[in-house]
């Protein structure tokens, strides 16, 4: 809400300067959000909060300043002479859409261009200027905060005005040439035959105000705030006239603004002014409210004196009474915010000020703090991802449903289920995400097009999937992902980069104390978008709880990334809690030492290191306490079909130092079992 | 003979102070302590010496031993050091080589801070707790004193997924859903991402917010003001200044803005703060008794207060961020910042 600085003068005196003025008013509850200096004056951009109408007028900002300066306030004197005759006869059908109308109707007005100093005002106000008429209409609402609407009255036919429903109607030209879809429960304003009206929203095209006009009938009334918003909103139009009456006019204003309108029409555009019509069928009950003095202390935590309680409350126009412990409270009409006892107290806090309440802690029993195991394990999660290299990014919630084709998914996969947005920022941009992945490699291919080399990434976020229930299941996923180029490490830079993400993978379930776990190399449940030969489902007691793997080059491409990508995926990070192995449990320290062999063997390339651990561990698993791979070769001299695998076995014995002669034939052993079942070659 | 023993004793005592290498160390030990040293040769005669005078001559002999070897290690120990000092100072590295690590991620900034702010609560004694993102419009604004054709739900841009379920606007929806399980006394903030349908140059779609309310009999508005006091002194430091404004939340009455002195120009005015030395940062207020009786509390009996902050607006502050929109670009040069 703009307000000249001298306008508000009319109504209050004050010393203030604009800067000062505007510190006050910021400091209660009207913020200024900003000040232009024209001509002489100064304009003030107030924020006037939702529930405060009553201040969308310079009325009403004025009559705010008197009692935040505890000045005078100056009302307007309105007197309309020479009332003669009477408008058309007013009938509320609908009458819990609208509790007020009246009207004058002006009789011989000669329409033109406002005077200088009225069109300044209205537009240094944002307003554009018209004819005289419109124009004091116009004066009036932004002066007393009462929407008022002008009509030709030769264009009524019928002289009648009629309030109610669209019902069966179906489209309404506005006064902008619009051709207005209507829908069944939209208050108009009719005449004897035809609507003109889009009730407290805009006028008619049909019965508009023209260089031809001779009479005119003036509208005030109080209309249904909500009615009026649906309104607004169904057909998307903000009137200055919507925006007041949805969040409520002062009932007892609307006669008062309309004599204010007449008698400025009369005066500036000419024309006799009729008898007041005013159908009022249920004038507006004054709200008695008891307020006690202890609550409103000890709410606020001040020691507010009764006397200065009474003072603010009539300064700012609400009538007290003393009542036992307090007071009876009877706010003004242009107050229908205030309905119980903390409507009052905020008003009492806000004249007050904020800056006298003091700072305390509050008194409270201890209480022991649940854990939070989901925060918990987030924290954890991102801790030991961070520790493995990876940087947390966050994307937004939303996705194009298209990307899920670049992953390959197949029509039928659950993550093709969304949950739309109806309004979309971006049309593309209309699905909740179902998956981290799409947003990941986006990532990795902006920074890749920056010319960074080493990314590596991951997200812990939710996904939404749809559910039975009202609302989506939400689920929370990590992802990572790496272009798998450690450049701080070149010596390295010819591993496989899979190695890096299952090396965090090992890393995470360390943290999370999880510690069986298997990486199963099933073609039938490989994600679609991963490498087949260079990727695999994890399986933790039996459940797949994620992928883990190179991405398919397709995929890349349809990235836009050159090079290869690699990806680890949790895809339900609660469901970890299930599997959480129980606490730590201590096992004493070896009394004896251990004895430390090779064996380096040539197997088959399909023979996995897995599976030689386990034939070695099966010879003896209580004197064989750990199998170590610390090489695998491949080239010459090796068969092109093969690879050498070293292992480092430890041996030892609980109860005895071990015997070179034992450790001898255990070893050959080993080596004899690895010949018969993996077909396996000493390495010479 | 006492007086050769004596002697011996001097001469060696000389000689080993004089010696200047590890070498004539270990040549003046052979010299008197070794098979056919000077000391030794005296020790072998003891048998021949008169058997009155033998014991007192040995004690004699054994205190002139000692002493020697005593002085010899002495200086051996010394040399040793010095010799071994000489081959260190030989075997010099480069110590401006790059040192060996694997680089640690970083965690995002709005997660620091996050993180940070919620410690803080926590050490009060809040609890951390959740609620759904797409949220029921009854969460979102109707417990939240917001019924439908409300003008106060102008106030926030708002993405629908039907007409009864929104992205949630704000984390206070998670206030309801917490009083409805939950009696009273509560202590709770709720962080999370929120959503607006808003994209410019100082708005992005998503962002995150933490609500915190405090729910007890007899919690006042000045106890949220020290509440507010403390978080804002532990974040930008116990100088800053705090200035509560009245302002209007349609689930909080009485509503306050709270600004912060100017964390740039500490109130002098600048570009951030507009000139004004100050920086809105919080929404808070007391709980609106509408809220308590959604939730099904006896208003007379309980009171509470209520904040909400803007988790980025936070952090651009505390680092100095200008452009909300690098946020969640993920662009590592900006993410490797923090
Ligand atoms: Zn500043």
């Amino acid at each position: 809400m703009k307000a000249s600085y001298k306008w508000l003068k009319e109504f209050t005196d004050f010393l203030l300067s604009p800067k000062e003025l505007a510190h006050a008013l910021t400091m209660a509850g009207f913020e200024v959000e900003g000040m232009e200096d024209i001509e002489g004056d100064t304009l003030l951009d107030i924020n006037v909060t939702p529930n405060r109408p009553d201040c969308l007028c310079i009325k009403g900002i004025a009559r705010e300043i008197s009692a935040i300066l505890e000045v005078p306030f100056k009302a307007i004197t309105i007197d309309v002479r020479k009332q003669e005759g009477r408008g058309p006869e007013i009938e509320i059908k609908d009458s819990p859409l609208c509790k007020r109308y009246a009207s004058r109707t002006i009789s011989g007005v000669k329409p033109a261009p406002s005077p200088a100093w009225l069109i300044k005002r209205l537009e240094s106000h944002g307003f554009r200027a018209s004819y005289n008429i419109v124009d004091v209409t116009n004066y009036v609402l932004l002066e007393m905060g009462q929407p008022l609407h002008a009509f030709d009255l030769d264009k009524l036919a019928g002289q009648k005005i009629v309030v109610k429903t669209a019902g069966s109607e179906k489209t309404f030209r506005t006064l902008d040439d619009e051709d207005r879809k209507l829908g069944k429960d939209m208050l108009l304003i009719w005449d004897a035959k035809k609507p003109v009206a889009l009730a407290g929203v805009m006028g008619g095209q049909n019965t508009e105000v023209s260089l031809s006009t001779v009479n005119v009938l003036i509208e005030s009334a109080y209309f249904h705030p909500a009615s009026i918003r649906r309104t607004s909103k169904t057909l998307n139009i903000t009137s200055e006239s919507s925006y007041r009456f949805e969040r409520g006019v002062d009932i007892d204003n609307v006669a008062k603004a309309l004599d204010r309108a007449a008698q400025m029409i009369a005066e500036i555009a000419g024309g006799r002014v009729s008898n007041l019509t005013d159908i009022y069928p249920e004038p507006y009950e004054l709200k008695k409210i008891i307020v006690r003095t202890e609550k409103i202390n000890s709410l606020l935590g001040i020691e507010i004196k009764e006397s200065s309680i009474q003072k603010i409350l009539n300064s700012l126009g609400f009538e007290t009474k003393r009542e036992g412990e307090g007071f009876i409270v009877t706010p003004p009409s242009f107050r229908p915010d205030i309905q119980r006892d903390m409507d009052i107290i905020e008003e009492l806090a806000r004249l007050y000020g904020y800056d006298k309440i003091p700072a305390t802690l509050p008194c409270i029993k201890v209480q022991p703090a649940p854990v939070n195991k989901r925060q918990d394990l987030i924290r954890t999660t991102k801790n030991a991802m961070i520790r493995s290299g990876f940087s947390e990014v966050i994307n937004y919630s939303f996705f194009k449903p298209d990307t899920l084709d670049k992953l390959n998914l197949p029509p039928d996969d659950k993550r093709r289920n969304l949950v739309f947005i109806k309004n979309p920022l971006r049309k593309e941009e209309s699905a909740m995400r179902t998956s981290l992945i799409p947003a990941l490699l986006n990532n990795v291919s902006l920074n890749l097009n920056h010319g960074e080399k080493d990314i590596s990434f991951f997200e812990v976020s939710r996904v939404f999937l749809p559910s039975d229930l009202k609302l989506p299941d939400e689920i929370i996923q990590m992802a990572a992902i790496s272009n798998n180029n450690k450049s701080a490490m070149l010596w390295e830079s010819k591993h496989d980069g899979f190695y890096d993400l299952k090396g965090a993978l090992e890393n995470l379930f360390r943290d999370l104390k999880i510690k069986q776990y298997y990486l199963i190399q099933d073609t039938s449940s490989i994600e679609p978008y991963l490498h087949p030969g260079k990727s695999c489902s994890i399986i933790v007691n039996g459940e797949k709880i994620g992928s883990l793997g190179t991405i398919h080059p397709h995929v890349s491409e349809s990235f836009d990334i050159k090079g290869s990508i690699t990806i680890l995926e949790i895809y339900d990070l609660e469901k970890l809690l299930e599997h959480v192995s129980s606490g730590t449990t201590f096992v004493s320290l070896p009394k004896f030492p251990y004895v430390e062999r090779d064996v380096a063997i040539i197997v088959s390339n399909e023979v996995l290191v897995e599976q030689v651990n386990r034939e070695i561990l099966s010879v003896d698993s209580d004197l064989i306490e750990a199998v170590t791979l610390f090489d695998i070769y491949t080239g010459k001299p090796i068969p092109q079909d093969k690879k050498s695998l070293a292992f480092s076995i430890r041996y030892r014995a609980a109860d005895r130092t071990l015997t070179d002669a034992e450790v001898d034939s255990l070893h050959s052993n080993i080596v004899e079992r690895l010949k018969n079942t993996l077909n396996a070659e000493l390495r010479g | 003979m006492l007086n050769d023993i004596q002697t011996i004793k001097n001469l060696a005592g000389e000689e080993i102070e004089k010696a200047d290498s590890l070498k004539s160390i270990q040549e003046l030990k052979i010299k008197y302590l070794g098979k056919k040293g000077i000391l030794t040769g005296k020790l072998k005669s003891l048998g021949s010496t008169p058997q009155e005078d033998r014991r007192e001559y040995g004690r004699i002999l054994n205190e002139a031993k000692i002493c020697i070897e005593d002085l010899l290690s002495k200086h051996e120990a010394a040399f040793k050091t010095l010799e071994l000092n000489k081959t260190l100072q030989t075997q010099r590295i480069d110590v401006t080589v790059p040192g060996y690590f694997i680089p640690a991620g970083h965690l995002h900034p709005t997660t620091q801070v996050l993180d940070e702010i919620i410690s803080i609560f926590t050490s009060l004694g809040f609890n951390v707790e959740e609620g759904p993102e797409v949220e029921l419009d009854f969460y979102n604004f109707e417990a939240l004193n917001m019924p439908k054709d409300h003008p106060a739900r102008d106030m926030q841009d708002t993405f629908y997924i039907t007409e009864d379920i929104v992205l949630r606007t704000h984390t206070s929806s998670v206030q309801v859903r917490i009083m409805e399980k939950n009696a009273p006394p509560l202590r709770v903030i709720a962080p999370g991402k929120v959503y607006r349908c808003d994209a410019d140059v100082t708005h992005i779609p998503m962002f995150h917010q933490l609500e915190g309310f405090m729910v007890d009999r007899d919690i006042k508005m000045s106890d949220l003001k020290g509440v507010l006091e403390v978080f804002i002194h532990t974040v930008f430091g116990p100088d800053t200044k705090l200035r509560f404004r009245p302002s209007f939340f349609p689930f909080t009455e009485p509503s306050a803005e709270i600004d912060i002195s100017c964390v740039i120009c500490k109130g002098a005015g600048c570009n951030v703060c507009k000139n004004t030395g100050w920086l809105e940062i919080l929404g808070a207020g007391m709980i609106n008794p509408r809220i308590f009786e959604m939730a099904g509390y006896d208003p007379d009996q309980y009171t509470g207060f209520a904040f909400g902050m803007g988790i980025e607006r936070v952090t651009m502050l505390k680092y100095g961020i200008d452009d909300i929109r690098l946020f969640y670009e993920n662009d590592i040069r900006f993410l490797g910042q923090f």
